[in-house]
């Protein structure tokens, strides 16, 4: 391998455009040829195009791990180092004090993009070889893959972009990838819908994303991850011309008293002592946060994220719980040098992702569809994460991000295989999804239920898997790490957190954790354990004859598309079992699994409690690096409480974990749900509350939306009033009416309008006939330059006093003139103009100098006679 | 020699008989004619005028009307298939006849 | 010489002044055209006295040789119709107009010859011109090195006319082999009602019983 990637410079590494450009050019033939290939053709290219991306993205990672190590020989220790491809310059725009910022389209890997990368295209594979199996029936086979195709090129933009505008472009794209697939089916309404609202909601983020973008080119002159690295302490310094940003009064203007028609307007009680405002790190750490909030689906705008489930199952897997919902935690730590300067921002990150995590885990407690409640379990880890970053613990967050990404996409998956059995015989999405239906699958579909087990005990946090250890590191280290943020020579004092902030974070970590466990065991229990409770579901006795017959209908469209899914028409007879589903299908699930069981090894901190000198924590060393420059802004607590603080972290983390499934043991399994059901009874308002998702939505709709709604009213009612009535027809009529006496001159007879045109050109050639004497005066210091204008064939002849003899006797081609003014006395010049006709024009000025000699130049009065 | 006003006296005849020609005939193929009559008188005039001793041996003039020629020369291509075509629309050549535009 | 000059100049301006009047008064297009041929011919004579040899070559090559042929063979085509029956309709108006246009042009020239300076009128002349004034060395030299780009320039005018001409003179039933080239419409078109049968499908005419 060595020889091979000697080829390739550490700054030219064009390997890069292999793992980007394989799968743009899967996307690009199996969206234009797509249809005409067929399926065999289209799956071999999706899954090649992923797949040399992947093997690429192996490459590339030896070297960069060798480029690493070369760098730590030469330096002593462990150096921030990349390899980087430079695709071409893109644009340069201007930066502050007129410099140029050149925004290159330039992609690179790191230690942190390139984990990354693995796993987008790692992971991506896996879930090709799943979906195209699952997606074989579809008619849309070859658009589906040319979406998921686009999307890892999308990811890959995304991760290896070396600057925000690159990133932005991969943010964009995966955006649209969500969107279209997520209405993937958008025959039916709910889907577009659902597609909508991530789209939308995806857009209020992208909104801060741009305005950080706009704040990083004031205040650092650069966009590109080391010039922001290397500019970041200016955007606390209070020297610097742009200085903190005003919120109040908007701008750092002043309010003063108003006077107006007599009446004093009291606005000065507007102007607070002090200017409220944040140092320019807080502004830019929020509106990244903001861009965070809306890919990773963090409140307030994880709304989307649910409703995103209407896709095909193996995209809720790929997008939308491992890869591109984890944007922006990626986004929090490749920028977490800019975050570390503000613990404000840190503080609203860490709270934003504890209360997402929470609130997430309540509504996950009472959903009943299998992928709603994965959904919200998905919600509710990515608040994990953000926690972790909030509180400055990049690894601990960016560890999360790794395992989650093996065990998420595994539930997803395995969700999926459940769900491909259960609509063997209920051909109905919702009710082929609803957790009710299902039970004691683990007997019919070994293989998924041993995957969907595994995973469900890393997520839950079983000791010794990853999901245990990585869920256990953030929960230790919001604890023991406190964002400080940074003292600098020329800023000002960064504000501190509160003492209790920490416990809060951790209490509520802990809450979320055990509600986890709950939801998650519970998940489990209701599909695989227990008796199989479809076998009435979809019979005749349990469906109204209308549905009945709808469902008929669909049974039979599906066969003719379908063939080796056994549908049975006849379903007055108890269908077949439920079956496991086909090989492509389960081995990327076991392969899923094993990495979710062992990805722990990776950074097993926990161990440390138990071995003190156990130090392999491989993850950590490789990320330290590109965290260094964040670390100088996180607080460690003293080494003794720390060690304290991690045991009762790693003590409340494994009773969250047995508490939360021990429950769901007893509620499910020993008492068969009963416990649920007079819960249910208790408190049927909550329940409903909860099961409503907290009517979040609806309360989206009443305030943000509505208030859209009525401003696009009031926008309409302009439009048609004002717009379409006014400007536009009463624009028209006048044209009209215009229009119609012209078009009387419009005889349509050539000859009239060549007879007009000969007036206008007597009127012309009359202009031309006629000589025009004119001139124009140029003074300095009483000598006069007369210069005359020029005409065809004009000769002039110049008298410089009026009432004499001309300067010549004949006309002659001297254009100009000069003549000499003494102070206080005024002259008549005049100018005879004879033309190529012959015919003689004249004109005549006065010139009067003003009688001061001080003033040197003289107002040149021309009066004409 | 010649004077060149005498050169330019004709070329202003003839370009008057040429304009006059185009504005009384109603036949569309007369009045391209009449057009290149037009032309002609002013090729006239170019040469002429490049033959005054201040243009010092240039070119200018009859360069100019070699242009004029090859505009002339697509003027009558262009012009002729208007005349087939309106003939064949309205099956005349008489320019007043060709009202499509009308109103 | 001088004379000898005279009298050449005039008898080319009395032959162009009659094929320019021919041009436009004539009843007969074809007779127009031959007018128009007159007049080409006696302005190439001028050329000639006014050293410019090549133009004189180029007025006759495209002017006579193309332009009238071109004039020819569209009257040919129209046949009878070329030629329209004058009436009186719009008389006023162009009456009024060539008026005008006569009124001006005439008084334009007698203003020039009015106001020419009396000493250059007689055979004092020019001096001639030096070397090849005018001749197809001296003016393709000038042609391809300062006025290059608008000699290109009207390549791709006179390429333009050759494409509008062809679509314009095609008509608009690209699919309708009748209509390729527009004489063998405008042929059939002239033939009278006897010649023509009616375009059936398969070919099969329509036969008088």
């Amino acid at each position: 391998m060595k020889p091979f990637l000697d080829l390739f410079s550490q700054n030219d590494f064009s390997l890069i455009a292999v793992v980007l450009l394989m799968p743009l050019l899967g996307a690009f033939v199996n969206g234009v040829f797509g249809r005409r290939l067929g399926k065999q053709a289209v799956r071999m290219m999706a899954l090649s195009a992923v797949g040399v991306s992947f093997a690429a993205a192996i490459a590339t990672f030896v070297a960069l791990n060798s480029a690493i190590d070369a760098t730590h020989a030469a330096h002593g220790e462990a150096a921030h180092s990349k390899l980087a491809w430079l695709a071409w310059e893109w644009m340069r725009v201007s930066g502050p004090n007129g410099s140029k910022i050149a925004i290159d389209l330039r992609f690179s890997v790191d230690a942190l993009s390139g984990v990354m990368m693995l796993v987008v295209t790692g992971v991506g594979f896996l879930i090709h070889v799943y979906a195209s199996e699952y997606m074989i029936a579809d008619k849309g086979y070859w658009r589906f893959f040319c979406y998921l195709n686009l999307f890892i090129f999308s990811m890959l933009v995304l991760i290896l972009g070396d600057s925000l505008p690159v990133l932005f472009v991969g943010w964009e794209g995966v955006g649209l990838c969500s969107y279209l697939l997520i209405g993937f089916w958008y025959g039916k309404l709910p889907n577009a819908a659902a597609g909508k609202k991530a789209f939308i909601a995806n857009r209020i983020g992208d909104f801060g994303l741009i305005v950080a973008m706009f704040l990083l080119v004031v205040y650092c002159g650069a966009l590109d991850w080391d010039g922001i690295q290397r500019h970041a302490n200016d955007l606390v310094a209070t020297s610097d011309r742009p200085g903190p940003i005003n919120l109040w009064p908007i701008g750092g203007g002043k309010f003063e008293d108003y006077v107006i028609a007599g009446i004093r307007v009291p606005l000065h009680n507007l102007q607070p002592d002090k200017p409220w405002t944040i140092t320019a790190a807080t502004a830019v750490g929020l509106m990244l946060f903001l861009g965070a909030t809306g890919k990773s689906a963090q409140i307030p705008l994880y709304v989307w994220l649910p409703d995103a489930m209407a896709g095909p199952t193996p995209v809720s897997a790929l997008i939308h719980a491992a890869t591109m919902v984890t944007a922006g935690i990626y986004l929090i730590c490749r920028l977490s040098f800019v975050f570390v300067l503000s613990p404000a921002a840190m503080i609203v990150v860490a709270f934003t992702g504890a209360a997402t995590a929470l609130l997430a885990a309540t509504i996950a407690v009472v959903q009943n569809d299998i992928k709603k409640v994965l959904a919200y379990s998905t919600v509710s880890q990515l608040g994990f994460m953000v926690l972790g970053v909030g509180v400055g613990a990049f690894t601990a967050g960016f560890f999360h991000v790794f395992t989650h990404a093996f065990f998420k996409a595994c539930l997803f998956l395995g969700a999926g295989s459940v769900i491909h059995a259960m609509h063997a015989r209920i051909h109905d999405e919702a009710r082929s999804q609803d957790m009710r239906n299902m039970g004691g699958m683990k007997k019919y579909m070994p293989l998924t239920y041993g995957t969907f087990l595994a995973s469900t005990l890393c997520i839950i946090g079983f000791p010794g898997t990853s999901g245990f250890f990585s869920k256990d590191e953030i929960l230790a280290r919001v604890l023991i790490e406190t964002p400080t943020g940074v003292k600098l020579a020329n800023a000002a004092a960064p504000w501190q957190w509160p003492s209790w902030a920490p416990w809060v974070l951790w209490m509520m970590g802990v809450a979320a954790a055990t509600l986890t466990a709950f939801y998650m065991m519970r998940l489990v229990f209701q599909t695989f354990w227990g008796d199989f409770r479809g076998w009435t579901i979809g019979r005749p006795s349990q469906v109204a004859k209308s549905e009945h017959e709808s469902d008929h209908g669909h049974a039979e469209d599906e066969d003719a598309e379908d063939g080796d899914h056994e549908h049975h028409d006849d379903l007055s007879q108890p269908g077949p079992p439920p079956h496991e589903s086909p090989r492509p299908m389960t081995i990327p699930l076991l392969i899923l699994a094993a990495a979710a069981i062992v990805a722990g090894i990776f950074n097993p901190a926990a161990i440390k409690l138990v071995v003190s000198t156990f130090s392999f924590l491989p993850l950590e060393h490789w990320l330290d690096p590109v965290f260094k420059d964040a670390a100088r802004g996180i607080t460690m607590a003293e080494h003794h409480t720390a060690h304290t603080r991690e045991l009762i972290s790693t003590f409340g983390a494994f009773t969250a974990f047995a508490a939360g499934s021990g429950l769901a043991y007893w509620v499910y399994v020993k008492e068969k749900g009963k416990p649920a059901r007079e819960m249910m009874l208790k408190v049927p308002r909550l329940y409903r509350l909860a099961l409503e998702k907290w009517r979040v939505d609806e309360a989206y709709d009443k305030t943000v939306v509505a208030g859209v709604d009525a401003l696009a009213d009031t926008a309409a009612s302009v439009d048609q009033g004002i717009i379409d009535f006014i400007l536009a027809r009463l624009t028209a009529l006048i044209v009209a009416a215009t229009g119609t006496i012209l078009r009387v001159f419009q005889n349509g007879v050539v000859h009239v309008y060549a007879a007009v045109m000969v007036v206008g050109v007597l009127a012309l050639g009359w202009f031309f006939v006629q000589p025009h004497a004119d001139f124009t005066v140029v003074e300095q210091n009483g000598d006069y330059t007369l210069q005359a204008g020029p005409g065809p064939g004009y000769e002039f002849r110049w008298y410089p006093d009026a009432t004499k003899d001309p300067q010549t006797k004949d006309f002659s081609v001297a254009d100009n003139l000069k003549v000499h003014v003494a102070d206080g006395k005024s002259q008549t010049v005049k100018l005879e103009v004879k033309n190529a006709f012959g015919r003689v024009g004249s004109k005549a000025f006065t010139i009067t100098r003003p009688a001061t000699p001080t003033s040197a130049a003289g107002a040149v009065q021309i009066r004409e006679q | 020699m010649i004077p060149v006003e005498h050169y330019v006296a004709l070329s202003a005849l003839l370009f008057t008989i040429g304009g006059v020609g185009f504005l009384v005939r109603r036949n569309v193929i007369v009045a391209l004619m009449s057009i290149e009559v037009m032309l002609n008188a002013v090729n006239v005039a170019l040469v002429a005028f490049n033959r005054l001793p201040t243009h010092n041996n240039a070119h200018t003039g009859q360069v100019f009307s070699f242009f004029i020629i090859a505009v002339a020369a697509a003027s009558v291509a262009v012009g002729l298939a208007i005349v087939l075509s309106l003939f064949r629309i309205r099956r005349t050549v008489r320019s007043d006849e060709a009202d499509l535009l009308k109103n | 010489m001088s004379a000898m000059g005279y009298a050449y100049f005039y008898l080319c301006a009395t032959f162009a002044i009659l094929g320019a009047i021919a041009t436009v008064a004539a009843k007969n297009p074809i007779r127009g055209a031959m007018g128009l041929l007159l007049l080409i011919l006696s302005i190439a004579g001028l050329f000639l006295a006014l050293h410019a040899q090549f133009l004189a070559a180029i007025q006759l090559i495209v002017y006579a040789g193309a332009i009238v042929v071109l004039f020819l063979f569209v009257i040919m085509l129209l046949g009878p119709s070329a030629s329209t029956p004058s009436d009186h309709r719009g008389r006023i108006t162009r009456v009024a107009g060539a008026g005008l246009f006569a009124a001006a042009g005439l008084g334009a020239m007698a203003l020039l010859v009015g106001s020419a300076p009396k000493s250059t009128i007689g055979p004092t002349g020019y001096p001639s011109p030096t070397g090849d004034f005018g001749s197809v060395d001296a003016f393709g030299r000038i042609l391809f090195s300062q006025g290059l780009v608008p000699f290109e320039l009207s390549s791709a005018l006179l390429m333009v006319a050759i494409v509008g001409a062809v679509a314009v003179a095609r008509g608009r039933h690209k699919s309708d082999p009748g209509a390729i080239s527009g004489a063998a419409t405008l042929e059939a078109e002239n033939v009278p009602h006897a010649g023509q049968a009616p375009r059936t499908a398969g070919g099969i005419t329509r036969e008088a019983p």
